[in-house]
C-alpha cells in the first residue's frame, strides 16, 4: 500500500512532491536511534516542491504491515505552517515542551499507542517492516487540537490535500548494538 | 513485544506525566475508600470510633526511615529514579518518593506482593540494561527526558524485543510499578506509602468521611471543603480486629 493511498479523496488528484531525510533513505534500514533500540527520537524529514497555494503541511507515518487492522501507526503531526522545509529530528515528545521555532504551531496527534508523540518501529523478532512517511500539504490553514488519531486526521483534511509527498525507509530490530551506518 | 501485541494489551494508561496521571491517581484514590463510607454515621459514632483507637493516630505517626528492607542499594536506587518519574515532584507540590510509594513498595514486597519480589528484581536489572543498551548509560545516569523516553519504551512494549532480560513484556513491568507507585502515593496512609497525605493534597481528595453533610457539599463544590487528615482505619468501623 503506498501513502497515495492513505490520502484522503480531494477534489483533484495531489500534486506529488519531493520527501527526503538527511539520515534516511526510501528502502534502506533506518538508524536504530529512530527506534526503541536507540534513543527513539523523531527523524528528521525535508521537502521540496510543494505546489503553490500550500498553506500547512500534516505528516504521518505508519506501518502497513502491522496492526489488527493495519495500519499501525506510529507518528502524527500537523499544523506544521506551510513554509516550513521539514522536520528537526527529535521533535519533543513532552506536549508542555515547546516546538523547534521552524516548526511553531506544531501539533502531535495519538499514535497507535494512544500517546502524542513519536515512537519508533518496534516489528517483532527479526521480520522486516517498511515505515511510510506520507507527508500532506494543505490548501487551508488549519487549527486542529492535539491528539488527532490517525482517522480524526484525514477526516479533518478531507478536501484541503493539494499536494503529497512521501519515503519509505526500512527497519528491522537490531539488539546487537551494531546498528547500519548511513551511507556517508 | 512486537507493535500488534502492544496494541492488544496496551491499555488506556499513559505515561507518566503527572498532568496525565491526575486523573487517573482521582480514580484510583477513590477505587481505595471502602465502599461503606458512603453510608452515614452520627457525627458522634464518628468521634467516639476515632477515640477508640489506642496509639497514635495513622495519619500523625512519623514516616519510617532507614535503609528498605527488601531492595539492594542498586535495586533501590534505580526503583527511585523510576519512581520519581512516574510522579515526579514539581511546581504542583511533592510527588511519589516524597509520599513514601519506594518505601511502601519495598514493605509490600514482603508482605501482600510478596510474590512480585522476583518481578522486580529481573525488572530493575532489566531496564538498567536497557538504558545502556539504548541510551549508553545507567538508568539513573540519564537526564530526566531520557528517563521518561526509557520508560515509555518499557510501557509501549518496545524495550522487550531489545532482549535484555524483561521477563515476558516490558510493558508487563512498567505497569506493575505504576500501579504500586499509585497506590504508594494515593492509597490509604494506613500501607505506608501517601506520607503526610501528600496523594490526597495532589489529586484534591477531601479524606475519608463517615459522613457528608449539606454544607460540606456545598464547601467541596466552592473548593474550600477542609480536608480530613485521618486514615481509615482511624476509625473503628473499618478496623478489622473491631
Amino acid at each position: 500500500m503506498t501513502a497515495a493511498a492513505a490520502a484522503p479523496s480531494s477534489a483533484q488528484t495531489p500534486a506529488s512532491f519531493i520527501v527526503e531525510s538527511p539520515t534516511m533513505l526510501t528502502g534502506v534500514l533506518m538508524p536504530r536511534d529512530y527506534s526503541p533500540d536507540g534513543r527513539n527520537v523523531s527523524p528528521p524529514l525535508t521537502w521540496r516542491g510543494l505546489p503553490e497555494g500550500t498553506r500547512q503541511i500534516a505528516v504521518l507515518c505508519q506501518d502497513h504491515g502491522a496492526g489488527r487492522p493495519p495500519p499501525w501507526v506510529h507518528w502524527i503531526i500537523y499544523n506544521i505552517p506551510g513554509n516550513a522545509t521539514g522536520l528537526p529530528e527529535g521533535v519533543p515528545f513532552d506536549p508542555s515542551e515547546r516546538m523547534p521555532d521552524e516548526i511553531a504551531g506544531a501539533t502531535q496527534g495519538n499514535n497507535g499507542w494512544g500517546l502524542p508523540m513519536y515512537r519508533g518501529p518496534a516489528p517483532p523478532g527479526t521480520s522486516l517492516h517498511h515505515y511510510h512517511f506520507a507527508v500532506f500539504a494543505l490548501d487551508t490553514e488549519l487549527d486542529l487540537p492535539p491528539g488527532l488519531t490517525r482517522d480524526e486526521l484525514l477526516e479533518a483534511i478531507e478536501g484541503h490535500v493539494i499536494g503529497l509527498g512521501s519515503m519509505v525507509p526500512l527497519y528491522q530490530r537490531q539488539p546487537s548494538g551494531n546498528g547500519p551506518q548511513f551511507p556517508s | 513485544m512486537n507493535d500488534d501485541d502492544a496494541r492488544e494489551r496496551n491499555d488506556s494508561s499513559v505515561i507518566s506525566r503527572r498532568d496525565l496521571l491526575r486523573t487517573a491517581g482521582a480514580a484510583g484514590a477513590a477505587a481505595l475508600v471502602p465502599h461503606s463510607i458512603a453510608a452515614a454515621a452520627p457525627a458522634e459514632a464518628i468521634e467516639a470510633g476515632a477515640a477508640a483507637l489506642p496509639g497514635p493516630s495513622i495519619a500523625t505517626a512519623p514516616a519510617p526511615t532507614g535503609p528498605l528492607m527488601n531492595l539492594t542499594a542498586r535495586e533501590t536506587e534505580i526503583l527511585s529514579a523510576m519512581v520519581d518519574r512516574l510522579i515526579p515532584s514539581d511546581e504542583l507540590g511533592p510527588g511519589a518518593l516524597e509520599a513514601g510509594a519506594l518505601r511502601f513498595i519495598d514493605r509490600a514486597l514482603s508482605e501482600a506482593e510478596s510474590d512480585s519480589a522476583g518481578a522486580y528484581r529481573s525488572g530493575l536489572a532489566a531496564l538498567d540494561r536497557y538504558s545502556h543498551y539504548s541510551r549508553g548509560a545507567a538508568f539513573v545516569e540519564l537526564s530526566a527526558t531520557d528517563q521518561d523516553s526509557v520508560l515509555i519504551d518499557l510501557q509501549t512494549g518496545g524495550a522487550t524485543g531489545a532482549n535484555v532480560g524483561f521477563v515476558g513484556s516490558s510493558g508487563s513491568f512498567f505497569n506493575m510499578v505504576k500501579s504500586h507507585t499509585w497506590q504508594g502515593t494515593f492509597g490509604d496512609p494506613h500501607y505506608g506509602g501517601n506520607v503526610d497525605f501528600i496523594g490526597w493534597d495532589l489529586i484534591g481528595y477531601p479524606g475519608v468521611r463517615l459522613q457528608v453533610s449539606e454544607e460540606d457539599q456545598r464547601a467541596l463544590e466552592a473548593d474550600e471543603l477542609t480536608p480530613v487528615r485521618r486514615s481509615a482505619y482511624d476509625y473503628a468501623t473499618f478496623r478489622v480486629d473491631q
